[in-house]
């Protein structure tokens, strides 16, 4: 259904043996680099290589969560910006993303988690983002299903609400963006691997496809989990990063129980009810790298303890739906975003973990200014991989325990 | 995702066990002359590799030893040492049969 037919998002076309952008890996980072490009700097003879078919990593599999209270100064900005683009995309596409600014309350189960609650939203605040530190009581308010009582194995001291968050339909982005990019004369190929890159006098000058060569000056990677093996497979660089697969499951639809997107760090758990009625929750990653997107009891049954005990009314309810995608996670739990620093013309958008979703539409949109004027726009320079050696990491975990793949 | 680990002491163990410490990267590099890029590379920086890879492995909830296997982390499976080093990455296949 993927191949046959006339593709939804406008004319099949050829694979021409040159473009002057080509961009790896047919996810949102590349769908939005790709529109960006074309709507405001006017590149648009760009071909977006994928694998598999578009929307087939991370833009498909992730839970849909999106959200602007990170905790440090460099990212809220990126993140805010992100979020506040979701309702002018879906002007702009001219196509219904669904997004649902249900607002995310995240649960805090002790008081040193309130105390670092406080500091990320005293941060939010700075930059203009709503959120607000909640008691347990006014967090039962909000959601009447919450388990505040002391009996469970986290009890919940308060939370940290941030009303503009929310829900935006993942799929729709995909289309949205794949039609909004091929209007304006980008070129989407499915079912084409990216094989080698190559380059002459020390910049970009080809990349070798499973259907041939294609001679380009520019090349951006941001194949989401992909990502960082590809480049050390094409291009020989080493990133700080981590794969590994985090797996997410639905329940069988119910009434109207959750209005709002319930996250827990501590029970590893977050979930909200879709537009369906399903309760839609993921887990914390698998412990050790692999890109196997396999699933596993062991996290069924961890989802299941920890839904039952903050959402009693969800016990007996049963999982109809678990998948698997890949996260790549850096020490720092922020991105890489860099360009013509390695080698002349080659770009790169990777390290995202599990924040590719959330953050897509504002990195399209400053990823496209970067290659389109080869210069770095501030919103980007902290992203620079430079400062893992320089080590200047950014915090966007508050205390790192251990230094383990998964932080 | 199962995945079981053998460890030089215990046998063939449940992964659970164990903590993953890491690729295998060499030895610590040389304090004397070290530079920040040399160090970094050797803290932080991998080639996440999806094929087999040789890395360590800390029986956690067993003997407490730490030991090398490989493993391919396309299949999560662990891998008899290979007699040579394996091709370049294959990587992204399988089609998912679910999106949510």
């Amino acid at each position: 259904m993927f191949l046959k037919n006339k593709p939804m998002w406008g004319k099949k076309t050829k694979l021409k043996s040159s473009y002057d952008v080509v961009i790896i890996g047919g996810g949102l980072h590349s769908l939005a680099t790709a529109y960006y490009l074309a709507k405001e700097h006017g590149v648009t003879d760009i071909a977006i290589i994928e694998k598999n078919y578009i929307g087939f990593g991370g833009a498909g599999r992730n839970t849909a969560i999106v959200r602007a209270n990170q905790r440090t100064q460099h990212n809220v900005p990126l993140y805010k910006e992100a979020l506040d683009l979701w309702p002018v995309l879906t002007k702009e596409l001219d196509y219904n993303l669904m997004f649902n600014n249900c607002g995310n309350l995240n649960l805090m189960h002790s008081e040193a988690a309130m105390k670092a609650a406080r500091m990320t939203i005293a941060t939010a605040q700075f930059h203009g983002v709503e959120s607000h530190l909640i008691d347990a009581k006014e967090a039962k308010e909000l959601v009447p299903a919450l388990n505040i009582s002391e009996d469970i194995t986290f009890p919940i001291h308060g939370a940290m609400f941030h009303p503009p968050g929310g829900v935006v339909r993942h799929d729709a982005v995909v289309w949205g963006l794949a039609k909004g990019a091929a209007k304006k004369g980008v070129e989407i190929h499915q079912q084409t691997e990216a094989l080698d890159i190559g380059t002459k006098n020390g910049r970009i000058s080809s990349v070798t496809t499973s259907r041939g060569v294609i001679n380009t000056n520019q090349v951006l990677i941001s194949a989401g989990g992909y990502s960082a093996a590809l480049i050390y497979d094409m291009m020989g660089i080493k990133l700080p990063i981590s794969v590994l697969t985090i797996q997410a499951m639905v329940t069988q639809p119910l009434k109207p129980v959750l209005d709002h997107v319930v996250s827990s760090g501590a029970y590893h758990c977050y979930a909200n009810q879709t537009l369906k009625g399903e309760i839609a929750t993921g887990a914390h990653m698998d412990p050790w790298p692999n890109y196997t997107t396999l699933n596993t009891a062991h996290y069924i049954k961890h989802q299941a303890e920890a839904l039952s005990e903050f959402l009693p009314c969800l016990r007996g309810v049963r999982f109809m739906r678990i998948w698997g995608g890949l996260a790549d996670m850096t020490p720092d739990m922020a991105p890489i975003m860099d360009g013509n620093e390695q080698i002349e013309g080659f770009f790169m958008d990777c390290g995202w973990g599990y924040f590719g979703f959330k953050s897509c539409s504002a990195v399209g949109k400053y990823m496209a200014q970067f290659m389109a004027t080869d210069q770095c726009p501030d919103m980007l320079k902290p992203f620079a991989l430079k400062r893992y050696e320089e080590h200047k990491l950014m915090g966007e975990t508050a205390a790192l325990v251990n230094y383990s793949p998964d932080n | 995702m199962a995945l079981t680990i053998t460890c030089p002491i215990c046998g063939k163990r449940n992964g659970y066990e164990f903590k993953f410490g890491g690729e295998e990267k060499g030895p610590r590099p040389d304090e004397k002359d070290l530079t920040p890029t040399a160090w970094c590379e050797y803290v932080h920086m991998n080639k996440c590799v999806a094929g087999v890879q040789e890395e360590w492995w800390f029986h956690k909830d067993g003997c407490g030893s730490w030991f090398k296997i490989h493993r391919d982390t396309t299949t999560n499976l662990e891998m008899e040492v290979p007699k040579v080093k394996h091709p370049a990455a294959k990587i992204g296949g399988g089609k998912s049969d679910e999106q949510a």
